[in-house]
Protein backbone atom coordinates (compact mmCIF):
# COMPACT_ATOMS: atom_id res chain seq x y z
CA UNK A 1 0.00 0.00 0.00
CA UNK A 2 0.94 3.70 -0.45
CA UNK A 3 2.99 4.65 2.54
CA UNK A 4 1.61 8.10 2.05
CA UNK A 5 -2.06 6.73 2.66
CA UNK A 6 -3.20 6.93 6.22
CA UNK A 7 -6.44 5.53 7.86
CA UNK A 8 -8.42 6.89 10.80
CA UNK A 9 -11.72 6.35 12.26
CA UNK A 10 -13.85 8.56 14.26
CA UNK A 11 -17.92 8.05 15.79
CA UNK A 12 -20.33 10.47 13.99
CA UNK A 13 -20.34 12.90 17.39
CA UNK A 14 -17.57 14.49 15.93
CA UNK A 15 -19.06 17.40 13.78
CA UNK A 16 -16.38 19.04 12.16
CA UNK A 17 -15.15 15.57 10.59
CA UNK A 18 -18.17 14.52 9.32
CA UNK A 19 -18.72 17.54 8.15
CA UNK A 20 -15.30 17.06 6.08
CA UNK A 21 -16.60 13.74 4.85
CA UNK A 22 -19.82 15.15 3.93
CA UNK A 23 -17.70 17.19 1.34
CA UNK A 24 -15.67 14.38 0.35
CA UNK A 25 -19.12 12.80 -0.62
CA UNK A 26 -20.59 15.35 -2.21
CA UNK A 27 -17.39 16.10 -4.46
CA UNK A 28 -18.38 12.39 -5.93
CA UNK A 29 -22.06 13.03 -6.19
CA UNK A 30 -23.11 11.09 -3.01
CA UNK A 31 -25.11 12.13 0.13
CA UNK A 32 -23.60 11.04 3.27
CA UNK A 33 -26.30 8.73 5.26
CA UNK A 34 -27.56 10.27 8.68
CA UNK A 35 -27.46 6.99 10.94
CA UNK A 36 -23.68 5.94 10.40
CA UNK A 37 -21.94 5.55 14.08
CA UNK A 38 -18.22 5.34 12.67
CA UNK A 39 -16.49 7.08 9.67
CA UNK A 40 -13.54 5.13 8.71
CA UNK A 41 -11.43 7.47 6.46
CA UNK A 42 -8.25 7.65 4.20
CA UNK A 43 -5.80 10.40 3.94
CA UNK A 44 -3.22 11.48 1.33
CA UNK A 45 -0.79 14.47 2.37
CA UNK A 46 -3.86 15.64 4.34
CA UNK A 47 -6.47 15.30 1.68
CA UNK A 48 -9.43 12.81 2.38
CA UNK A 49 -9.09 10.02 -0.68
CA UNK A 50 -11.55 7.91 0.59
CA UNK A 51 -14.17 7.54 3.34
CA UNK A 52 -16.77 4.55 4.53
CA UNK A 53 -19.67 4.31 6.88
CA UNK A 54 -21.01 1.87 9.53
CA UNK A 55 -24.41 1.95 10.60
CA UNK A 56 -26.07 -0.57 12.64
CA UNK A 57 -24.92 -3.70 10.22
CA UNK A 58 -24.72 -2.06 7.09
CA UNK A 59 -21.66 -0.82 4.98
CA UNK A 60 -22.73 2.58 3.96
CA UNK A 61 -20.90 5.36 2.03
CA UNK A 62 -18.03 4.01 0.73
CA UNK A 63 -16.63 6.00 -1.73
CA UNK A 64 -12.97 6.75 -3.24
CA UNK A 65 -11.88 9.94 -5.14
CA UNK A 66 -11.48 9.22 -9.09
CA UNK A 67 -7.59 9.26 -9.02
CA UNK A 68 -7.46 6.52 -6.68
CA UNK A 69 -9.68 3.96 -8.67
CA UNK A 70 -8.38 0.92 -10.25
CA UNK A 71 -5.29 0.06 -8.59
CA UNK A 72 -6.25 -1.89 -5.66
CA UNK A 73 -6.49 1.03 -3.08
CA UNK A 74 -9.91 -0.72 -2.51
CA UNK A 75 -9.34 -3.49 -1.25
CA UNK A 76 -7.28 -1.89 1.41
CA UNK A 77 -10.28 0.47 2.57
CA UNK A 78 -12.54 -2.49 2.45
CA UNK A 79 -9.93 -4.27 4.93
CA UNK A 80 -9.90 -1.18 7.05
CA UNK A 81 -13.55 -0.71 7.35
CA UNK A 82 -14.07 -4.50 8.10
CA UNK A 83 -11.29 -4.34 10.56
CA UNK A 84 -13.68 -1.24 12.16
CA UNK A 85 -16.89 -3.23 12.14
CA UNK A 86 -15.01 -6.45 13.56
CA UNK A 87 -13.64 -4.09 16.16
CA UNK A 88 -17.47 -3.07 16.95
CA UNK A 89 -18.44 -6.75 17.05
CA UNK A 90 -20.02 -6.63 14.02
CA UNK A 91 -19.52 -9.53 12.10
CA UNK A 92 -22.61 -10.03 9.93
CA UNK A 93 -22.58 -7.29 7.14
CA UNK A 94 -24.91 -5.89 4.44
CA UNK A 95 -24.23 -3.67 1.61
CA UNK A 96 -26.62 -1.36 -0.57
CA UNK A 97 -25.16 -0.74 -3.58
CA UNK A 98 -25.18 -0.16 -7.36
CA UNK A 99 -25.57 -3.56 -9.57
CA UNK A 100 -22.58 -1.96 -10.88
CA UNK A 101 -20.51 -2.35 -7.82
CA UNK A 102 -21.00 -6.30 -7.44
CA UNK A 103 -17.95 -7.51 -8.41
CA UNK A 104 -15.56 -4.94 -5.89
CA UNK A 105 -17.83 -6.13 -3.08
CA UNK A 106 -17.72 -10.10 -4.16
CA UNK A 107 -13.75 -9.55 -4.21
CA UNK A 108 -14.14 -9.06 -0.30
CA UNK A 109 -16.19 -11.93 0.52
CA UNK A 110 -19.90 -10.12 -0.16
CA UNK A 111 -22.63 -12.57 -1.84
CA UNK A 112 -25.76 -11.09 -3.96
CA UNK A 113 -29.07 -11.20 -1.94
CA UNK A 114 -31.39 -9.72 -4.39
CA UNK A 115 -30.90 -7.26 -7.42
CA UNK A 116 -33.43 -5.13 -9.32
CA UNK A 117 -33.50 -3.87 -11.96
CA UNK A 118 -29.95 -2.35 -12.22
CA UNK A 119 -31.05 -0.25 -9.89
CA UNK A 120 -29.76 -1.73 -6.81
CA UNK A 121 -27.86 -4.86 -5.07
CA UNK A 122 -28.27 -6.14 -1.54
CA UNK A 123 -25.29 -8.24 -0.61
CA UNK A 124 -24.20 -10.02 2.72
CA UNK A 125 -20.59 -11.29 3.70
CA UNK A 126 -22.16 -14.08 6.01
CA UNK A 127 -24.34 -17.03 5.31
CA UNK A 128 -27.14 -15.85 7.20
CA UNK A 129 -29.92 -16.21 4.53
CA UNK A 130 -29.75 -19.33 4.38
CA UNK A 131 -29.56 -20.09 7.68
CA UNK A 132 -32.49 -17.44 8.54
CA UNK A 133 -34.58 -19.78 5.84
CA UNK A 134 -33.91 -23.14 7.47
CA UNK A 135 -34.82 -21.77 11.01
CA UNK A 136 -37.86 -20.50 9.49
CA UNK A 137 -39.00 -23.60 7.56
CA UNK A 138 -39.88 -25.20 10.61
CA UNK A 139 -42.68 -22.95 10.79
CA UNK A 140 -43.98 -24.17 7.09
CA UNK A 141 -47.63 -24.93 7.49
CA UNK A 142 -49.41 -26.75 4.71
CA UNK A 143 -52.71 -25.20 3.05
CA UNK A 144 -53.79 -24.32 -0.18
CA UNK A 145 -54.36 -20.56 1.12
CA UNK A 146 -51.09 -19.42 3.54
CA UNK A 147 -51.33 -15.85 4.30
CA UNK A 148 -48.71 -13.24 5.51
CA UNK A 149 -48.78 -9.70 6.64
CA UNK A 150 -45.84 -7.49 7.39
CA UNK A 151 -46.74 -5.22 10.19
CA UNK A 152 -44.43 -2.45 12.37
CA UNK A 153 -47.13 -1.31 14.48
CA UNK A 154 -46.06 1.71 16.49
CA UNK A 155 -47.85 0.52 18.41
CA UNK A 156 -50.31 -2.30 17.74
CA UNK A 157 -54.07 -0.65 17.85
CA UNK A 158 -57.72 -2.50 16.77
CA UNK A 159 -56.74 -1.50 13.36
CA UNK A 160 -53.75 -4.00 13.20
CA UNK A 161 -55.84 -6.80 14.96
CA UNK A 162 -58.68 -6.20 12.10
CA UNK A 163 -56.40 -6.80 9.73
CA UNK A 164 -55.20 -9.82 11.30
CA UNK A 165 -58.15 -11.40 12.50
CA UNK A 166 -59.51 -10.42 8.86
CA UNK A 167 -56.36 -12.24 7.05
CA UNK A 168 -56.25 -15.27 9.67
CA UNK A 169 -60.32 -16.21 8.73
CA UNK A 170 -59.56 -16.29 5.01
CA UNK A 171 -56.39 -18.69 4.93
CA UNK A 172 -55.67 -21.91 6.50
CA UNK A 173 -52.34 -20.28 8.25
CA UNK A 174 -50.97 -16.64 8.85
CA UNK A 175 -47.32 -15.71 9.33
CA UNK A 176 -47.18 -11.79 10.59
CA UNK A 177 -43.62 -10.51 10.58
CA UNK A 178 -43.03 -7.84 12.76
CA UNK A 179 -40.33 -5.21 11.19
CA UNK A 180 -37.12 -5.77 13.11
CA UNK A 181 -35.99 -2.06 13.83
CA UNK A 182 -35.77 0.49 16.51
CA UNK A 183 -35.91 3.28 14.70
CA UNK A 184 -39.74 3.59 15.39
CA UNK A 185 -41.22 5.45 18.37
CA UNK A 186 -41.82 2.50 19.88
CA UNK A 187 -39.09 -0.46 20.22
CA UNK A 188 -39.35 -3.55 18.97
CA UNK A 189 -39.63 -5.80 21.80
CA UNK A 190 -42.50 -3.73 22.99
CA UNK A 191 -43.81 -3.87 19.69
CA UNK A 192 -43.65 -7.17 19.10
CA UNK A 193 -45.57 -7.77 23.02
CA UNK A 194 -48.15 -5.81 21.87
CA UNK A 195 -48.77 -8.22 18.70
CA UNK A 196 -48.61 -11.06 20.33
CA UNK A 197 -50.88 -10.42 23.17
CA UNK A 198 -53.16 -8.27 20.81
CA UNK A 199 -53.34 -11.50 18.68
CA UNK A 200 -53.22 -14.30 21.60
CA UNK A 201 -57.07 -15.09 21.05
CA UNK A 202 -56.38 -16.13 16.95
CA UNK A 203 -55.35 -19.77 16.73
CA UNK A 204 -53.48 -20.16 13.25
CA UNK A 205 -50.82 -17.08 13.68
CA UNK A 206 -47.30 -17.26 13.62
CA UNK A 207 -45.75 -13.85 15.11
CA UNK A 208 -42.27 -14.03 13.37
CA UNK A 209 -39.98 -11.56 14.82
CA UNK A 210 -38.07 -9.59 11.90
CA UNK A 211 -35.35 -9.88 10.48
CA UNK A 212 -32.81 -8.28 8.13
CA UNK A 213 -34.56 -9.28 4.97
CA UNK A 214 -37.48 -7.06 6.14
CA UNK A 215 -35.72 -4.06 4.55
CA UNK A 216 -36.75 -1.15 6.57
CA UNK A 217 -37.34 1.69 5.35
CA UNK A 218 -35.35 3.68 7.49
CA UNK A 219 -32.37 1.63 7.39
CA UNK A 220 -32.23 1.65 3.72
CA UNK A 221 -29.49 3.35 2.62
CA UNK A 222 -30.26 5.93 -0.35
CA UNK A 223 -27.03 7.91 -1.23
CA UNK A 224 -25.83 5.92 -4.15
CA UNK A 225 -29.43 6.54 -5.68
CA UNK A 226 -29.16 9.61 -8.11
CA UNK A 227 -32.67 10.25 -8.60
CA UNK A 228 -34.16 11.22 -5.30
CA UNK A 229 -37.86 10.60 -6.28
CA UNK A 230 -37.20 7.29 -6.82
CA UNK A 231 -36.09 6.01 -3.45
CA UNK A 232 -39.07 4.92 -2.17
CA UNK A 233 -40.03 2.72 -5.36
CA UNK A 234 -36.38 1.29 -5.59
CA UNK A 235 -36.85 0.26 -1.38
CA UNK A 236 -40.01 -0.74 -2.27
CA UNK A 237 -39.07 -3.45 -5.11
CA UNK A 238 -35.90 -4.09 -3.22
CA UNK A 239 -38.11 -5.40 -0.34
CA UNK A 240 -41.10 -7.07 -2.25
CA UNK A 241 -38.70 -8.62 -4.65
CA UNK A 242 -36.65 -10.41 -1.43
CA UNK A 243 -39.81 -11.22 0.32
CA UNK A 244 -41.26 -12.74 -2.83
CA UNK A 245 -38.10 -15.01 -3.78
CA UNK A 246 -36.43 -15.73 -0.34
CA UNK A 247 -38.92 -15.90 2.54
CA UNK A 248 -42.84 -16.68 1.04
CA UNK A 249 -41.08 -19.64 -1.31
CA UNK A 250 -39.83 -21.07 2.47
CA UNK A 251 -43.14 -20.92 3.79
CA UNK A 252 -45.20 -21.52 0.88
CA UNK A 253 -46.61 -18.05 1.05
CA UNK A 254 -49.94 -17.98 -1.17
CA UNK A 255 -51.14 -14.41 -0.17
CA UNK A 256 -50.08 -11.11 1.87
CA UNK A 257 -52.77 -9.00 3.25
CA UNK A 258 -52.55 -5.46 3.48
CA UNK A 259 -54.52 -2.24 5.11
CA UNK A 260 -55.77 0.11 2.22
CA UNK A 261 -54.29 3.70 2.41
CA UNK A 262 -56.64 5.97 1.51
CA UNK A 263 -54.68 8.96 2.69
CA UNK A 264 -50.98 8.45 2.95
CA UNK A 265 -50.04 8.41 -0.74
CA UNK A 266 -46.41 6.95 0.13
CA UNK A 267 -47.49 4.21 1.78
CA UNK A 268 -50.53 3.93 -1.04
CA UNK A 269 -47.43 3.64 -3.22
CA UNK A 270 -46.31 0.78 -1.77
CA UNK A 271 -48.62 -1.35 -1.65
CA UNK A 272 -49.37 -0.60 -5.57
CA UNK A 273 -46.03 -1.54 -6.08
CA UNK A 274 -46.58 -4.60 -3.99
CA UNK A 275 -49.75 -5.58 -6.33
CA UNK A 276 -47.65 -5.39 -9.34
CA UNK A 277 -44.41 -6.85 -8.05
CA UNK A 278 -46.17 -9.76 -5.86
CA UNK A 279 -48.61 -11.15 -8.26
CA UNK A 280 -46.56 -10.88 -11.15
CA UNK A 281 -45.87 -14.34 -12.02
CA UNK A 282 -41.66 -15.20 -11.73
CA UNK A 283 -40.08 -18.05 -11.49
CA UNK A 284 -43.55 -19.80 -11.54
CA UNK A 285 -44.29 -17.94 -8.40
CA UNK A 286 -47.14 -15.26 -7.83
CA UNK A 287 -48.43 -14.42 -4.07
CA UNK A 288 -51.83 -12.70 -4.29
CA UNK A 289 -52.22 -9.16 -2.57
CA UNK A 290 -55.30 -8.68 -0.76
CA UNK A 291 -55.91 -5.22 0.33
CA UNK A 292 -58.23 -5.04 3.75
CA UNK A 293 -60.52 -2.16 4.07
CA UNK A 294 -59.29 -0.37 7.27
CA UNK A 295 -61.41 -0.76 10.03
CA UNK A 296 -63.27 2.58 11.18
CA UNK A 297 -64.24 4.52 14.63
CA UNK A 298 -66.14 7.70 14.55
CA UNK A 299 -66.06 7.34 11.10
CA UNK A 300 -61.99 7.74 10.61
CA UNK A 301 -59.72 4.85 9.78
CA UNK A 302 -57.63 3.52 12.94
CA UNK A 303 -54.06 4.15 12.27
CA UNK A 304 -50.93 4.31 14.21
CA UNK A 305 -50.18 7.80 13.74
CA UNK A 306 -53.61 8.98 15.10
CA UNK A 307 -53.00 7.25 18.23
CA UNK A 308 -49.66 8.61 18.23
CA UNK A 309 -50.97 11.77 18.10
CA UNK A 310 -53.92 11.21 20.83
CA UNK A 311 -51.17 10.17 22.68
CA UNK A 312 -48.89 13.36 22.75
CA UNK A 313 -52.23 15.57 23.52
CA UNK A 314 -52.82 12.97 26.72
CA UNK A 315 -56.59 12.27 25.11
CA UNK A 316 -56.42 8.37 26.81
CA UNK A 317 -60.57 8.43 26.41
CA UNK A 318 -60.31 8.63 22.81
CA UNK A 319 -57.24 6.59 22.75
CA UNK A 320 -59.08 3.77 24.42
CA UNK A 321 -61.40 3.27 21.52
CA UNK A 322 -58.52 2.76 19.10
CA UNK A 323 -56.33 0.10 20.48
CA UNK A 324 -56.51 -3.03 22.50
CA UNK A 325 -57.04 -3.36 25.91
CA UNK A 326 -53.47 -4.71 26.42
CA UNK A 327 -51.79 -2.19 24.28
CA UNK A 328 -54.11 0.58 26.64
CA UNK A 329 -52.54 -1.24 29.81
CA UNK A 330 -49.25 -0.64 28.49
CA UNK A 331 -49.40 2.95 26.87
CA UNK A 332 -51.29 4.24 30.40
CA UNK A 333 -47.84 2.48 32.16
CA UNK A 334 -45.41 4.08 30.44
CA UNK A 335 -47.06 7.25 29.78
CA UNK A 336 -49.51 8.84 32.42
CA UNK A 337 -47.06 9.61 35.50
CA UNK B 1 -10.16 -21.85 23.82
CA UNK B 2 -11.68 -19.09 21.65
CA UNK B 3 -13.17 -15.92 24.35
CA UNK B 4 -14.13 -13.64 21.32
CA UNK B 5 -13.94 -12.89 17.84
CA UNK B 6 -10.83 -12.18 15.96
CA UNK B 7 -9.62 -11.42 12.64
CA UNK B 8 -5.93 -10.68 10.94
CA UNK B 9 -4.84 -10.37 7.94
CA UNK B 10 -6.29 -8.00 4.61
CA UNK B 11 -8.21 -8.40 1.49
CA UNK B 12 -5.16 -7.49 -0.70
CA UNK B 13 -3.76 -9.45 -3.25
CA UNK B 14 -1.31 -12.44 -2.30
CA UNK B 15 -2.82 -12.14 1.00
CA UNK B 16 -5.94 -13.69 3.42
CA UNK B 17 -8.80 -11.82 5.50
CA UNK B 18 -9.13 -14.25 8.30
CA UNK B 19 -11.75 -14.55 10.67
CA UNK B 20 -12.38 -16.37 13.86
CA UNK B 21 -14.96 -16.74 16.35
CA UNK B 22 -16.06 -18.83 19.23
CA UNK B 23 -18.46 -21.76 17.84
CA UNK B 24 -20.07 -25.29 19.07
CA UNK B 25 -18.25 -27.30 16.48
CA UNK B 26 -14.82 -26.58 14.19
CA UNK B 27 -16.27 -25.28 10.98
CA UNK B 28 -14.69 -23.57 8.10
CA UNK B 29 -15.34 -21.66 5.49
CA UNK B 30 -13.87 -21.01 2.53
CA UNK B 31 -13.46 -17.94 -0.26
CA UNK B 32 -10.34 -18.17 -2.76
CA UNK B 33 -9.42 -16.46 -5.83
CA UNK B 34 -7.54 -20.29 -6.65
CA UNK B 35 -10.14 -21.91 -4.94
CA UNK B 36 -10.52 -24.98 -7.96
CA UNK B 37 -6.29 -25.40 -8.06
CA UNK B 38 -5.63 -25.02 -4.13
CA UNK B 39 -8.72 -25.13 -2.38
CA UNK B 40 -8.51 -28.55 -0.77
CA UNK B 41 -4.74 -27.90 -0.37
CA UNK B 42 -5.86 -24.62 1.80
CA UNK B 43 -8.55 -26.57 3.75
CA UNK B 44 -6.04 -29.44 4.90
CA UNK B 45 -3.52 -26.34 6.02
CA UNK B 46 -6.20 -24.48 8.10
CA UNK B 47 -7.29 -27.94 9.74
CA UNK B 48 -3.52 -28.87 10.17
CA UNK B 49 -2.86 -25.36 12.01
CA UNK B 50 -5.68 -25.81 14.06
CA UNK B 51 -4.98 -28.94 15.14
CA UNK B 52 -1.45 -28.20 16.44
CA UNK B 53 -2.89 -25.08 18.34
CA UNK B 54 -5.36 -27.82 19.82
CA UNK B 55 -7.99 -25.23 18.81
CA UNK B 56 -11.50 -27.52 18.37
CA UNK B 57 -14.47 -25.03 18.67
CA UNK B 58 -14.06 -22.58 15.97
CA UNK B 59 -15.55 -21.08 12.81
CA UNK B 60 -13.14 -19.61 10.52
CA UNK B 61 -13.80 -17.66 7.46
CA UNK B 62 -11.22 -17.47 5.21
CA UNK B 63 -10.97 -14.79 2.45
CA UNK B 64 -7.76 -15.97 0.37
CA UNK B 65 -6.61 -13.71 -2.28
CA UNK B 66 -3.84 -16.28 -3.22
CA UNK B 67 -1.83 -16.04 -0.36
CA UNK B 68 0.82 -18.32 -0.02
CA UNK B 69 0.93 -21.47 2.36
CA UNK B 70 3.10 -19.63 5.48
CA UNK B 71 1.15 -16.37 4.74
CA UNK B 72 -2.22 -18.24 5.92
CA UNK B 73 -0.70 -19.86 8.46
CA UNK B 74 0.89 -16.92 10.12
CA UNK B 75 -2.60 -15.06 9.83
CA UNK B 76 -4.68 -17.86 10.94
CA UNK B 77 -2.24 -18.46 13.88
CA UNK B 78 -2.61 -14.50 14.99
CA UNK B 79 -6.30 -14.31 14.31
CA UNK B 80 -6.23 -17.60 16.80
CA UNK B 81 -3.92 -15.45 19.54
CA UNK B 82 -5.59 -12.47 19.61
CA UNK B 83 -9.40 -14.61 19.86
CA UNK B 84 -7.81 -16.58 22.79
CA UNK B 85 -6.51 -12.95 24.13
CA UNK B 86 -3.03 -14.45 23.87
CA UNK B 87 -0.04 -11.97 23.17
CA UNK B 88 2.76 -14.44 22.92
CA UNK B 89 1.94 -17.55 20.94
CA UNK B 90 3.38 -21.25 22.66
CA UNK B 91 6.36 -21.20 20.02
CA UNK B 92 6.85 -25.14 20.66
CA UNK B 93 3.67 -25.68 18.93
CA UNK B 94 4.46 -23.16 15.75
Amino acid sequence: MDAAVSFSRFDSTSARRVKRVEEFLSSVELKISSDIETFVLAKENGKIIACGGIAGNILKCIAISPEKRGEGFFLSLMTELLNTANDKGRKDLFIFSSPKNRLFFEECGFRLIQECDNQVILMENSENLAKYKKSLSQYKKDGTKIGSIVMNANPFTLGHQYLVESAASQCEHLHLFVVGEDASEFSFVDRLRLIKEGTLHIKNVTVHEGSDYIISKATFPTYFIKNRGEVNQIHAKLDLNIFKDHLAPTLGITHRFVGDEPHCKVTNNYNQNMKRILQEVSNSVSIKVIEVPRKQESSKAISASRVRGLLKEKRYEELSKLVPKSTFDFLIQKYRD
Amino acid sequence: MLKKSAYAGTLESSDAYIQVSPHDKREIELESSVEEIYGEAIIVLIEKTLDEMKITDVFVKVQDKGALDFVIKARLQTAILRACDLSEPVWEVL
